[in-house]
């Protein structure tokens, strides 16, 4: 007797909680096309972390000269594309904000001289000296 | 308790319906409070599939063996948390958990995507309700309800199968599991972007943190069961591939091929339609490795061979799922375009692309070696097995080939890597490579498959280690932060790549372990109190095994009709070079009620290698004692423990959320891209 009690009890709840919806008329948040700068914003940042890791494959040295400049050109259409994919209206993307911080970084420390213009050996800053190789750092790689 | 969870589990069924015909009726009318009335379904089967567990568990702890599953899995002497396992001891109870885990998995991506990625919700609830209605209509119909009776009480269950009454059992079936089930989620993501036509690769950045979960889960449940056979099953191996075990590496396999593709997809927007095959394979052939698992389909060392009936019900579904899937994707061709093409075939994608290709390639082979048996006595009546012979054969240089795979991805460049590029990156980690395999040939090592193993494995180690020193230091030196610092960072900002290569540096241990097979010593003597056996390892140590006693115990002899098993334990002390290492206890047990004994191994771990001691025989009649132990030296077995441990913690590192650990980084904040694709 109490099983079937419980039984019904159960039921009842389980049924009332799913119906609920059908009988208020409340409804699941609708698609409203919020996320439809999402795929724009999610291929800048893909480009935009492509950069930063180009960036820091030619700081360390993986990458020369001719095998970053064909990269770079790329991926920086890419970034420039994805972001004029989108509508005018696209909201600051803190994440992209971040990447390009970090690319404006390396490119600056690379800038800087710290880069040995010879062994492409990244210096401390401040070096005025290649530590590597011991050539005189300064000029732009 | 358990009448309710009987209850829950028939009340689950109508609910599962209705939440499927609502949620795809709701995604198509654009109706949210049908929509809504669906993901209310999903919380609601969850709290029913708990009950229904719950009454399991409580009906093995109340020991009611009126139940037809209870009474099969279990007896009165069975300690309490293999009571608790019993819920997964069997095919009936397991069904029952595993909808339990998928149900709580729907919950959890419904929950979790209850005001985002609306567009595909509808659809992403209704086809996980799809496979909960499908499994509870098996539970319910097909003669696998775990709330049978058996019209009378016995007085005593069977009890458990003693090669299951090891702790690993209550651990590596539920990790499994957690695997197996937490990949419906991608698949219905999948599915959905199919239904809704939104085929970019938003469905695979809102679900690649459930990819990567799902593949941790299988990986530690195929490493834990791993660890399961070589402790239980006492032949000092760790796999066999046998159709079970196949099962479980099937998915891991495809699951592995999909995580590097969608890399490719998300970098180049390539191989979309080969991405929709993988999710829907992978999710498939967890199906598969349900039913054959627990179908009794295929003979296998596991062999908890059941019902037919079910297995040919499982076939349909896993045909239906195929079909509907593979009709939906050629009716989507058109928005499964590519968008850009494989520029060099030196490059990191056509890298990715042959991964791809090797472990599909594999998938196929273990499928064939699997299913083998089945075709030949299909077509010739007679039951062909293939051994592990065959496996090797095809799959050993497969693995060898993705192993060096695994060195030239991190360093190949994207699009078209030049010979400046690959001269300048390959030059140390080949000489390493070279190097290793020099100084092995001049040790004598002429095993060509373990040789080329530890040669290449040193290739990749050294292209990882460099990938990380060269990155730490750019990074301390661009940003002025200390190399711990600029290490965390690094990391912190691209989980996946660098949790990626910790992945790959614990594969390689994992490698490395697996060669070392080629270097077991065994040997086999029978022994008296006292006596002693030498063994000389491949690393040249010389063992000595001094069998000192033996002892009866029969735990829990208060009452005769009490005792789960009887024990024989032998006590083995472990010397080398004279030095006493352990003393091991071996055992044999025999289980009364179940008319089966079993080997309990002594196992002796060192940094290099295992000594592992198999009690073969103990001679009670003539009072001598006497026993036949085999022994055996297995060189590296214990990396590859340390390597699953460090493929764990790699993989931890690339689906821990950001913004958790070290900041708000790169992917931080609430960007209406970045935190959906993050966190859902």
């Amino acid at each position: 007797m109490m099983a079937v009690a419980g039984g019904i009890a159960l039921a009842a709840g389980v049924l009332l909680f799913v119906l609920e919806p059908l009988l208020s008329g409340r409804g699941a948040p609708a698609y409203g096309g919020d996320d439809r700068h999402d795929e724009a914003a999610a291929r800048r940042r893909v480009a935009l972390a492509a950069l930063r890791d180009l960036e820091y494959d030619r700081a360390t040295g993986k990458l020369d000269a001719e095998d970053y400049a064909a990269l770079e050109s790329d991926l920086s259409r890419e970034a420039l594309d994805a972001l004029g994919a989108a509508a005018a209206d696209m909201p600051e993307d803190p994440a992209a904000a971040a990447l390009e911080r970090e690319i404006a970084a390396v490119r600056q420390a690379l800038r800087e001289g710290l880069q040995c213009g010879s062994c492409r050996h990244v210096n401390a800053s401040g070096a005025r000296f290649c530590s590597r190789c011991g050539d005189p750092l300064g000029a732009a790689s | 308790m358990t009448t309710l969870g009987e209850v829950a589990l028939w009340i689950a069924l109508p609910i599962a319906l209705w939440g499927t015909v609502l949620s795809f009726a709701g995604g198509r009318t654009g109706r949210t409070d049908l929509v809504l009335s669906g993901e209310r379904a999903a919380y609601a089967l969850t709290f029913l599939l708990a009950l229904a567990s719950a009454g399991i568990v409580a009906a093995f702890l109340g020991e009611r063996y009126e139940f037809w599953y209870v009474a099969s899995y279990s007896n009165r002497e069975l300690d309490t948390y293999f009571k608790v396992a019993g819920l997964w001891a069997g095919q009936r109870g397991s069904l029952v958990f595993w909808t339990l885990l998928l149900s709580g998995f729907a919950s959890i991506a419904v929950f979790r995507n209850r005001r985002r990625n609306r567009e595909f919700m509808p659809y992403v609830s209704g086809t996980l309700l799809a496979i909960l209605s499908f499994l509870l209509v098996v539970l319910l119909f097909a003669e696998v309800n775990p709330f049978e009776r058996l019209g009378f009480t016995p007085a005593n269950g069977r009890g458990l199968n003693p090669q299951l009454q090891n702790y690993w059992m209550t651990i590596h079936p539920p990790t499994l599991y957690l695997g197996f089930t937490a990949f419906a989620v991608p698949f219905a993501f999948a599915v959905s972007a199919l239904l809704t036509g939104r085929l970019d690769s938003r469905w695979i950045a809102v679900t690649r943190r459930w990819i990567l979960l799902s593949w941790f889960f299988l990986t530690n449940g195929i490493i834990f069961g791993m660890r399961w056979a070589y402790e239980e099953l006492g032949w000092g191996g760790y796999w066999f591939w046998d159709p079970v075990e196949n099962a479980s590496l099937l998915p891991w396999l495809t699951a592995t091929a999909f995580v590097h593709s969608i890399q490719i997809q998300e970098n180049r927007g390539m191989l979309k339609v080969w991405n929709m095959c993988l999710v829907v394979a992978t999710f498939l052939l967890t199906i598969f490795a349900t039913f054959l698992t627990r179908s009794g389909l295929i003979e296998s060392v596991h062999s908890f061979a059941e019902n037919l009936k079910i297995a040919y019900i499982f076939l349909g579904f896993l045909g239906a799922v195929a079909g509907i899937c593979a009709v939906l994707i050629i009716y989507r061709l058109p928005l499964l375009k590519g968008e850009s093409a494989i520029q060099s075939f030196v490059s990191r994608e056509s890298a990715f692309l042959f991964n791809n290709l090797l472990f599909v390639g594999i998938a196929f082979a273990v499928v064939w070696g699997t299913l083998y048996p089945l075709i030949t006595e299909g077509f010739f009546g007679q039951k062909i097995n293939v051994g592990p012979p065959y496996y090797n054969r095809v799959n050993v240089p497969a693995g060898l080939i993705l192993l060096a795979l695994m060195g030239v991805g991190p360093v190949i460049a994207w699009r078209r890597a030049s010979k400046r590029n690959l001269r300048k990156n390959f030059a140390l980690p080949v000489a390493a490579g070279i190097a290793v395999a020099g100084a092995l040939l001049a040790l004598g090592v002429r095993h060509w498959a373990a040789l080329s193993t530890f040669a290449i494995s040193a290739f990749v180690l050294t292209v990882i280690v460099a990938e990380f020193w060269k990155g730490t230091r750019a990074r301390a030196r661009i940003s002025g932060e200390g190399r711990w610092k600029s290490l965390l960072n690094l990391v912190g900002r691209n989980r996946r790549r660098w949790g990626g290569y910790v992945v790959h540096a614990g594969v390689v241990l994992v490698f490395t372990g697996l060669a070392g097979a080629a270097f077991d010593v065994a040997v086999t003597q029978e022994l008296a109190p006292g006596e002693s056996v030498a063994v000389r390892s491949a690393f040249g140590h010389e063992y000595s095994l001094t069998y000192e006693s033996l002892s009866h115990s029969r735990p829990r002899a208060s009452a005769a009709n009490r005792e789960n098993d009887w024990r024989w334990t032998a006590l083995v002390t472990v010397r080398r070079g004279g030095e006493r290492l352990a003393v091991m206890r071996p055992e044999r047990r025999f289980y009364p009620v179940m008319d089966q004994s079993s080997t309990e191994v002594g196992i002796h771990s060192t940094a290099f290698e295992d000594v592992y001691v198999i009690p073969r025989d103990v001679d009670l009649e003539s009072g001598a004692e006497r026993v036949v132990f085999e022994v055996k030296v297995l060189p590296l077995v214990p990396w590859i423990w340390y390597g699953g441990m460090i493929v764990a913690a790699g993989a931890l590192v690339s689906l821990w959320p950001a913004g958790v650990g070290s900041g708000r980084t790169a992917a931080g904040g609430r960007v209406p891209g970045a935190a959906a694709g993050q966190a859902a």
